[in-house]
Parts: structure tokens; sequence; C-alpha cells
């Protein structure tokens, strides 16, 4: 039996053997090489594309985060699950979630986004971010128009890595708005790899935030274990 | 018998005044959730498609009620723009404080613009008409109609359809059926814009048992302008949060609801209230925000579904 977990960006398998977590990432349209030999009456399916896949059981990111994170931290309160399309942000304890997907701000797309215009890998961002010396103010609620504020930081003087780092900043900001206080916050999702981003959120939360050691795969792990 | 002037209504105005005065009423809203207009200058589409079709004569009215106080500033704006296109348009001011004396001096301007009550038997009618429509609204929570056909009947106690014998039939072609209630749902705030919206969340085994402005539609009544500002100065769209509120716990707790969807449109003033209808309604709560009208999008329907499972885990 094998969690699938087909997102917006990626798609990632995760079995269980003899207790030991294994598992699979690649490209969302690459999802089929995931499950090759592999019967649908045996795939417990989460994500965008939970219905296209085969499968025995499907359950929604948003249940299937709860079950993930719940096999790390049994004590989460607050889960921020940071997806290449949309965030959300699940209250365990009240039951509640919401999901930003309105405005690319709060999303993996809005980092990537920066990743491009510097010419520099996703998970480079991070390192870059850790170099920065000052912290440039990047207040615009809207993507795009961050975007050209970040050009102009860059025209006063600011190096990329700062600029970089205000972006991060620019991010977290976004999503603090939507979490509610928690006594254990955990982010999962594959954008909380990048360390800038984390530590700008941990700031301006002023709180300590809980990472599994592969986030990304959370919500496939979460699904098998809601099944199981 | 002369042709009736057809009257526009942006939201909640007594259809009883209309009907008396011997004129049609026809709530704008109807046209929305089935159009496929992009309106050109919108916050909310609600608003906006009505402004831009009155404005064009797209949808030709007589004339139109705008609600001015009581519903939000959006329709204030586009109410004047209608007005200015050059369709004789009036302000409908319903009180904050729930002065009755106030709504009643409303009612009395209301009737000016319209004409004179030639028809004074018409409120009792609808009086009538309204008691009924509260039996069906219950006979939902029992599970023994379903939540889409319901709330179709519920939402044209606006207007009644425009004529009191064709609203009798639309309700008489109500079919009893048994509904399983997985779920039983309340649903806030304004409208859904999405015409399929019910039978898409019956189909997720949501149980829509209590429609909040649709409620107040049928909930007020009366079969003279007294008695109508009397009931109406309760309505509670109008009326401070607290008492909107107060209002909503006891119809909640009456229905055994299970959870609460909170729909609002995208920059909709209602969406600032969400926070406290989350921390003053002790049940899970669903908050969606819609845009354009059209059938339920996916991303709404995945909404739907992780809320019936959340509701599922309780």
């Amino acid at each position: 039996m094998i969690g699938l977990d087909v997102g917006s960006t990626a798609a990632k398998k995760v079995s269980i053997e003899d207790g030991e977590i294994k598992y699979q990432i690649t490209g969302t349209h690459n999802w089929k090489d995931l499950i090759t030999g592999i019967e649908g009456n045996d795939i417990i399916s989460t994500g965008y594309f939970r219905n296209s896949a085969p499968h025995r059981a499907s359950v929604t990111e948003i249940t299937a985060a709860i079950y993930g994170v719940r096999h790390y931290f049994p004590d989460a309160d607050v889960i921020v699950d940071i997806g290449g399309q949309d965030t959300k942000v699940i209250d365990v304890k009240r039951n509640n979630f919401i999901i930003n997907d309105k405005c690319s701000a709060g999303t993996g797309a809005f980092l990537e986004f920066v990743a491009n215009y510097f010419k520099i890998e996703l998970k480079e961002l991070g390192s870059f971010h850790s170099r920065a010396k000052r912290l440039p103010a990047i207040n615009n609620t809207c993507a795009v128009f961050a975007l050209s504020e970040m050009i102009s930081q860059l025209v006063t003087g600011f190096t990329p890595e700062e600029v970089i780092a205000g972006m991060h900043y620019a991010f977290a900001r976004r999503i603090s708005f939507m979490i509610p206080d928690a006594q254990t916050l955990v982010l999962i999702g594959g954008t909380v790899k990048n360390k800038g981003m984390l530590s700008a959120l941990e700031d301006i939360l002023q709180t300590e935030i809980l990472v599994p050691d592969e986030p990304q795969i959370v919500n496939a792990l979460g699904a098998l274990i809601y099944y199981r | 018998m002369p042709v009736q002037k057809k009257i526009g209504l942006t939201a909640l105005v007594p259809p009883e005044l209309i009907f008396a005065c011997r004129c049609s009423p026809f709530d704008v809203n109807n046209v929305i959730p089935g159009s496929k207009k992009y309106p050109r200058n919108k916050l909310c589409a609600w608003t906006a498609i009505w402004q831009e079709m009155l404005s064009k004569r797209e949808l030709k009215l007589d004339s139109l009620i705008v609600v001015a106080g009581g519903d939000c500033h959006n329709a204030l704006v586009d109410g004047q723009k209608v007005e200015m296109s050059g369709v004789p348009t009036h302000f409908f001011f319903y009180p904050f404080d729930g002065d009755h004396e106030y709504l009643e001096s409303q009612l009395y301007k209301l009737v000016d613009f319209l004409g004179t009550m030639g028809s004074p038997e018409k409120p009792g009618e609808i009086k009538e008409l309204k008691e009924i429509g509260k039996k069906i609204d219950k006979k939902r929570a029992q599970g023994k109609l379903s939540s889409g056909d319901v709330f179709r009947i519920m939402i044209s106690f606006s207007d009644l359809m425009g004529d009191l014998d064709v609203f009798r039939k639309a309700i008489s072609s109500l079919k009893e059926q048994k509904v399983e209630m997985n779920n039983r749902v309340a649903l806030i705030g304004v409208p859904p814009i999405y015409h399929d919206f019910h039978d898409v969340a019956q189909s997720l085994h949501l149980q829509i048992v209590f429609d909040e402005l649709p409620f107040e539609f049928l909930r007020h009544s009366g079969t003279d302008i007294h008695n109508i500002a009397r009931d109406y100065c309760d309505y509670t769209f109008a009326r401070p949060l607290d008492f909107r509120i107060r209002f909503l716990q006891k119809e909640l707790e009456k229905r055994h609801v299970n959870g609460v969807i909170h729909y609002t449109q995208f920059a909709c003033h209602h969406m600032l209230e969400d926070e406290i209808m989350r921390s003053k309604l002790d049940y899970p709560m669903l908050t969606i925000q819609g845009d354009l009208p059209g059938k339920t999008p996916e991303q709404i329907k995945l909404r739907l579904e992780a809320f019936r499972e959340a509701l599922d885990r309780t």
C-alpha cells in the first residue's frame, strides 16, 4: 500500500516498509512513473490530482496533512502547508482551515518568481538570504508589484542577497496574517525547505516553528496513515 | 387591467408594498448566477453585473429601488450609476438601530415613489405565503425536502417571482423526498454566486439546513405599513453585528447544525466580519470567497470536501 500525493508542482509517493518511511518525489507531470507496477487498489491518493490517479481511497490534502503531521508531532495544533499554488492553514484544535489561493503572494509560486528573476535555483534562495547584511522593506502585498519594488531596491543599492531576504520577509508577513496563535506550529510543503523564509516567519511570529525531516512528503504519508 | 410596472430591487425591500401599489417586483440579483458577463468595473460581481445590465438596458425595468442603508456601499454606488444612466431610482434605508418609526417614514416615501396602495389586501396574502415558506424551511431541516429545491423557493421570497399565482404554483411543485442528513450545515453571509452550490454541497454530503439571507426574505411580513415597519426593522443584515450574531446563535442551535459555511464575495465588506463570526459562533466554520458567477469551481469543491472530512472527524 502506498500514499500518493499529486500536487500542483510535485508528486510524492510514500510507503512504510518494516516501520521505515520510504519515499520518492518527482515533478507533477511524471506522477505516473511513481506508480508503475502498482495496482490502483494499493494506492491512497491525495493532492490536486487525487481523483485523476487510480486509487482505493482518496482524501483531501487538508485531512492528509493532519494525519501526516501527527506522525511527527502528535501535539501539533496549527499546520501551515505552503504549496506551489496555495497556502493552507489548518487549525487542528478548532477543526478549521483557511486556504489562500486568490493571490500568489503567499504561495511557492511567489518565491519561484524571485528565483527566476535572479536566475538562481529555488533551493539557493536560503543561502542567499543568510548572506544578507541589511533588510530592505518590501511592503507590497501583490506578487507582481512586490517584484517591481524588489527591482527598485536593487536600483537603490541593496544587494541581491539583501533583496532576497526582504522578499522572504514580505512572503512570511503575508502568511503570518493567516496563522492563529499556536503552542505547536508545524510547517510542511516543499517551500519550507527554504531556510531564509523559515527564519523570516519565525522572526515575525516570534515563535518556534517545527518542520518534519522531509516536509514535502507529509501529505502522502498522511493519506496512507489515514487509510490504515 | 393596466400593465403593471416592473420594479427592480437590489436587496430586501418589503415586496408587500410593491404588490400593494399594483407593481411587479423583480429582484435584480435573479439574473446574476446564470450570467456570463464580465463587468468592466467591479468590486463585487453581484452589484457590478446588475449595474451594467441596467445601465445598458440589457435588463429593462421601469424603475429601481436600491437598498442603501442595510446593504453594502457597492450597491449604493452602483445604484447611483444606474440612476445617472436615466433609470428612475429610489434609495431605501433601513435603520441601523432598529427604529421602527424611522422605517415607517421610509416605507411611506417608498409608497410615494411607487404611486398609491391600490391593492391593500396583498400584504395579507403575502403573509400567508411566508407562513408556508417557514413550514417549507422547517421540512428541509427535518430532511423531507432537498436543500437546493428549498433554497430556490426561499431566495424567491424577495420578489415572489413578480406574480403571487406563479409563486404559489412554484411552491406547490415542491416534491417531498427523504434526504439523508449526514452533516447539517448553516450557510451564512451572502448567497453564493454559483447557481449549483446547494446541489454540489448536498452531493458532497453537506446538507444546508439554514440559509441566512433567504430566511430573512421570508421571516418578515405585516398587513399594513405600521406592522411592516415593526417587523422589518429587525432585518438582521441592517442591524449591528451583535444583534445579527444573537439571532444566528438561536437559529443554529434550533436547527442542530454541525458546521457553518460563511460565504462572502471577493472585495466584500462581509469578509471583515469573518473573524468575528469565527469567534462568536462555536461551530467548525468554512469561509468561502466567490467572485464571478457560474458553476461552483473545483477549488471551492475541494474546500467543501475537506470541510466534510473535518465534520466527519468531530
